[in-house]
């Protein structure tokens, strides 16, 4: 369980998340959208200690993420995060980026390693790609393969920031299918994106994140259909 | 003026003398490169130490190197810290000490701007993955780094090689001093430094040719591109 409780964030004098509530159980999937600069990202890298942050709490299965005596190597492998860029690594090829992380962090040899960065790659549809470099895939493979790097480590949750925003998009759908697969398979996810059709269909909730407040929440029928907030109505009316 | 290259290395020990010269040129020359490296890797390392006096003591010691010139560090290495420290090496310990010494100063600059391409994205994924900062940087930074800058790595080698002639003035039995002894010996200037200049150029040319198939082996995802 991800319990986020009051957490406030400053970048200087602009505090860009003003005391966010948030809980999300094991299995559940939320999405959150509203506009740029509302927040919706920092939240994330706060998430998994990426960012500090100036106030409140965030607990991962009972561990908190800010405690001075909280070991933030050890945390990030239990909560994977994929960002808008995709940042793969250039240098490795897909294998190899995706087999740094469990040998050089969890300690595996090579054939153990090897074998999940292979299933996981599978998984998102790159088995075929396994010795080639990132500069030869297209955005949508890296993101994916980003995913498959995530995935490696077997975290029990995934952090998914604009994943599809950087991809041209003819690219774009075949990295929300890998997103919904995971869905579907029962991960626990938190999705920052602008993709609104998307968020309904795959989210238990959606949450509206409006100046650092998160100012609904709810079944994505209910918010998508019937938003509460004027300032929810708003967003939708002008993204549709 | 009548040209005699024939019968100055008709004399086989001359020609072995420049091929000495030539080996130890090169050796020194290797040998200050890899260990100038490994030193060029804690200064740049030591430039985002925590600790603010690493951070001086490294920069200072750069801007030194690079502010005074390799004949005046030669003869500090091989006549000033001897005689304050008094220890007594070869020749061409001094000299192999004085060429890591320069190497290193240039070689952290060089890796320093090397750093700062690679992407705060690179790190942020890195760390996001549960890496260390040190595993973040041997893996991820440091060869990013090295492949983005390693033109100006072997500028920097080659441009060094070409200027280890200096080492002669210390009294070591490189190609430059073979040379001058040979030209002392037979008086022919034109011939002596002519042969010279063609092995400098042979062996550049080599070095720049290897080091690039070593380029392309180390870095196959950049040709990849």
């Amino acid at each position: 369980m991800i319990d986020i409780q009051n957490v406030r964030k400053s970048f200087g004098d602009l505090e860009v998340l003003k005391g966010i509530d948030l809980t999300v159980e094991r299995g559940e999937v939320v999405t959150v959208i509203g506009g740029s600069g509302s927040g919706k990202s920092t939240l994330l890298t706060c998430i998994n200690g990426l960012e500090p942050i100036n106030g409140g709490k965030i607990t991962i299965d009972g561990t908190e993420v800010h405690a001075r005596s909280t070991d933030l190597n050890k945390l990030r492998t239990k909560v994977g995060i994929v960002f808008q860029q995709f940042n793969a690594f250039p240098h490795l090829t897909v294998m190899e980026n995706v087999t740094l992380a469990p040998r050089k962090v969890l300690g595996m040899g090579r054939a153990e390693a090897e074998a999940i960065a292979e299933k996981q790659l599978r998984h998102v549809g790159l088995a075929d790609k396994l010795s080639t470099y990132p500069s030869r895939l297209s955005g949508g493979q890296q993101q994916r393969m980003a995913i498959a790097r995530a995935l490696a480590m077997s975290p029990g949750y995934m952090l998914f920031d604009e994943v599809t925003s950087a991809l041209d998009p003819q690219l774009v759908g075949e990295v929300l299918e890998t997103l919904k697969m995971l869905a579907e398979e029962g991960m626990t996810m938190i999705l920052v994106t602008h993709e609104m059709s998307f968020a309904r269909d795959v989210s238990d909730r959606v949450a509206f994140f409006h100046k650092g407040v998160m100012a609904e929440i709810g079944a994505p029928d209910q918010l998508f259909g019937a938003p509460r907030h004027p300032e929810t109505q708003a967003f939708l009316s002008k993204v549709r | 003026m009548d040209l005699r290259f024939f019968e100055i290395y008709r004399r086989s020990d001359y020609l072995l003398l420049l091929l000495e010269g030539a080996a130890l040129s090169a050796a020194l020359t290797i040998t200050a490169a890899l260990t100038g490296m490994a030193l060029a890797l804690a200064l740049s390392g030591a430039r985002y130490a925590r600790l603010s006096v690493l951070r001086h003591v490294a920069a200072a010691y750069v801007e030194f190197i690079r502010n005074t010139p390799l004949i005046v560090q030669l003869f500090f290495v091989a006549f000033g810290l001897p005689t304050l420290l008094g220890y007594q090496w070869p020749f061409w310990a001094h000299a192999l000490l004085a060429l890591t010494l320069n190497f290193s100063a240039y070689f952290s600059e060089i890796l320093r701007s090397g750093y700062a391409t690679v992407g705060t994205g690179q790190t942020e994924a890195a760390a996001a993955l549960g890496l260390k900062p040190r595993q973040t940087f041997f893996k991820i930074v440091l060869p990013q780094a090295v492949a983005k800058t390693y033109p100006s790595l072997v500028s920097q080698f080659i441009f060094l090689f070409l200027t280890t002639g200096v080492i002669a003035e210390i009294g070591v039995n490189d190609l430059t001093q073979a040379g001058k002894f040979i030209d002392s010996r037979t008086f022919r200037s034109f011939e002596v430094f002519f042969t010279l200049t063609l092995i400098y150029i042979l062996m550049s040319l080599s070095f720049k040719g290897g080091l690039a198939v070593l380029q392309r082996r180390l870095f196959r995802w950049q040709v990849a591109r």
